[in-house]
């Protein structure tokens, strides 16, 4: 079986809002799979149903095989859980909790290992009431995957890190996912799934709007453009005439699409190097993921 | 044999967070042993003995049975409302959902650990009865006194247990808890004795789960002859608990409530 997670057409109502419309996607063994989304697209109404908290409506999910409500002991020995939000009791150390939840477990991780893993073994006996946002992120993801999962589910796991904790974080799930470890996470920063992922899916308002590896995505979104410094003097309709490129002002910068970025730049160029103009911090800028996430969902992420 | 090693593991955790929280320790051992000691010094002069159903005994054993009990009480009742509801609005409990641990274990070990403190509590009162006012207790009566804290932890559990679906917050099960239990001792001869107030509220209370255990640890320590076991405690608790661990299963939930 190559596939972790199967869904088919998976519709999920609250009263009359549709939490989730249709959806189908599968996340192969070993991959990291990423479901985007703004707050309210239904990432963590999908997630919960693969995790066995909620039904579905209609349609059909398996994951490992097994629908997740009749998911018995067996099935959650094998998965692992970080959840949108939870606390803990705040006087115990790190190593006490991790350790409680190692003992659920068939063949847990020893605790060193994990905590190794996400990066606490110098917090071990640390009680987790003195700990920070970050560092306690880190023991929720700890509590995930000490009983060696097949399958680790992430519901937005770096909300709240600081820019360098993120990295370290991103370090840790590909560490993850070379000893064999099938990650779905959920998340609204598209720098992470685009570092991350090995294949996005982006939800909106319930249903999937795209869906590909990011660079298939970035693809097939918006284009390349190029940009460069705004001068006054510059006669902007007779440079559009003359390279063919439509030039957009934003601010203090100029900048254009390209549908084909070598032949349009090669044009700019001549024409500048003939008139003696000087392009100003000229640089051409490829699509990210956040492009493509306005382009499918109309809003910013 | 799994069931077992994890409930115990669970209970150690329990008492570990107990033993570290100032809370906890304040409320649950400090707060009955004072009471003891304020209660004693006010009416342990005035008064030599107390009528409790029928038997006059000490002041000193009719407060350090009304009291202990009061302690278990507190300590159980509102232990586990205040531990439940706690877990569940962290997400504590559903998290514990989501993994291969057996669901009685959480319960199981909650259970046990309030089994443990309250034996400590009963051992912490009942040395400073004997070291403190001369308060002698029969070994005779350690099995009644012993049997009768493991059905007060039973039923007051229960009762807690049955109460968690209504109380949706742990703001709520922190004032709920000690008002109920503080009520109940006054109508049940813990603070007061059972000859001030009317008949209808001793009737009353009577059948309300706290009464039948405080009179028969009384009786446990006081008595000078037998077993100190009476059936009544055994047969109103057990109904109680019985009832609530009934209404516990029924409408238990693991996810956090809606407020």
């Amino acid at each position: 079986m190559s596939n972790v997670i199967e869904v088919q057409g998976l519709t999920k109502r609250f009263g009359s809002l549709v939490a989730v419309d249709d959806v189908s996607f599968s996340v192969r063994r070993g991959e990291i799979f990423g479901l985007l989304g703004k707050n309210g697209a239904g990432k963590t109404t999908t997630v919960e149903i693969l995790e066995g908290y909620q039904s579905p409506d209609a349609g059909t999910v398996k994951v490992l095989g097994v629908e997740p409500k009749d998911g018995g002991r067996l099935w959650k020995d094998r998965i692992g859980l970080v959840l949108q939000d939870s606390d803990f009791d705040p006087g115990h150390t790190v190593a006490e909790t991790v350790n409680l939840f190692a003992g659920f477990f068939s063949r847990p991780k020893s605790v060193s290992e994990t905590l190794a893993l996400v990066g606490l073994t110098d917090k071990a006996n640390v009680r987790i009431g003195r700990l920070s946002g970050g560092q306690r992120r880190r023991v929720d993801v700890a509590l995930g995957i000490i009983g060696s999962p097949e399958l680790l589910f992430l519901d937005e796991p770096t909300t709240g890190f600081d820019p360098s904790a993120r990295r370290e974080f991103w370090t840790m799930l590909e560490g993850l996912r070379s000893t064999g470890t099938s990650i779905l996470l959920t998340t609204h920063y598209m720098e992470e799934a685009q570092h991350l992922c090995d294949r996005i899916a982006i939800l909106a308002t319930g249903r999937i709007v795209a869906e590909g590896t990011a660079s298939t995505l970035i693809a097939l979104s918006g284009s390349t453009s190029l940009r460069f410094a705004h001068d006054v003097a510059l006669d902007i309709d007779a440079m559009s005439s003359a390279t063919n490129l439509s030039f957009r002002v934003v601010g203090d910068t100029l900048s254009a699409d390209l549908s084909n970025s070598q032949g349009d730049l090669l044009r700019l160029l001549h024409y500048c190097e003939a008139k003696g103009i000087v392009l100003d911090g000229l640089e051409v800028v490829r699509p990210t993921l956040d492009d493509v996430f306005l382009d499918v969902t109309g809003e910013p992420s | 044999m799994r069931f077992l090693r994890l409930t115990v593991r669970q209970a150690h955790y329990n008492l570990l967070g107990y033993l570290r929280s100032a809370r906890t320790v304040i409320f649950g051992v400090l707060m009955p042993v004072g009471f003891l000691v304020l209660f004693n010094s006010v009416f342990g002069g005035k008064f030599k003995t107390i009528p409790v159903d029928g038997h006059d005994i000490s002041t000193i054993a009719f407060y350090t049975g009304g009291l202990t009990t009061y302690g278990v009480m507190l300590g159980t009742f509102t232990g586990i409302l205040v531990a439940i509801v706690g877990a569940r609005e962290a997400g504590w409990l559903k998290r514990f959902r989501g993994t291969p641990m057996p669901s009685g274990v959480f319960l199981a070990g909650e259970i046990i650990y309030l089994f443990v403190t309250s034996l400590g509590l009963i051992i912490v009162m009942l040395a400073v009865s004997h070291f403190g006012y001369d308060l002698s207790i029969r070994a005779d009566a350690l099995l009644a006194i012993f049997c009768y804290t493991v059905l007060g932890v039973f039923a007051f559990s229960a009762m807690g247990l049955a109460l968690c679906r209504v109380i949706t917050t742990s703001e709520m099960a922190g004032s709920v808890g000690p008002f109920t239990v503080v009520i109940l001792s006054f109508v049940s001869g813990v603070f007061l004795a059972p000859n001030l107030l009317p008949q209808w509220l001793l009737t009353f209370s009577s059948y309300l789960p706290l009464e039948p255990i405080v009179t028969g640890i009384q009786h446990a320590i006081a008595l000078p002859t037998g077993s100190g076991f009476v059936l009544r405690p055994f047969i109103v608790l057990g109904i109680w608990g019985v009832v609530c661990f009934v209404i516990a299963q029924l409408t238990f939930t693991w996810e956090p409530q809606r407020r």
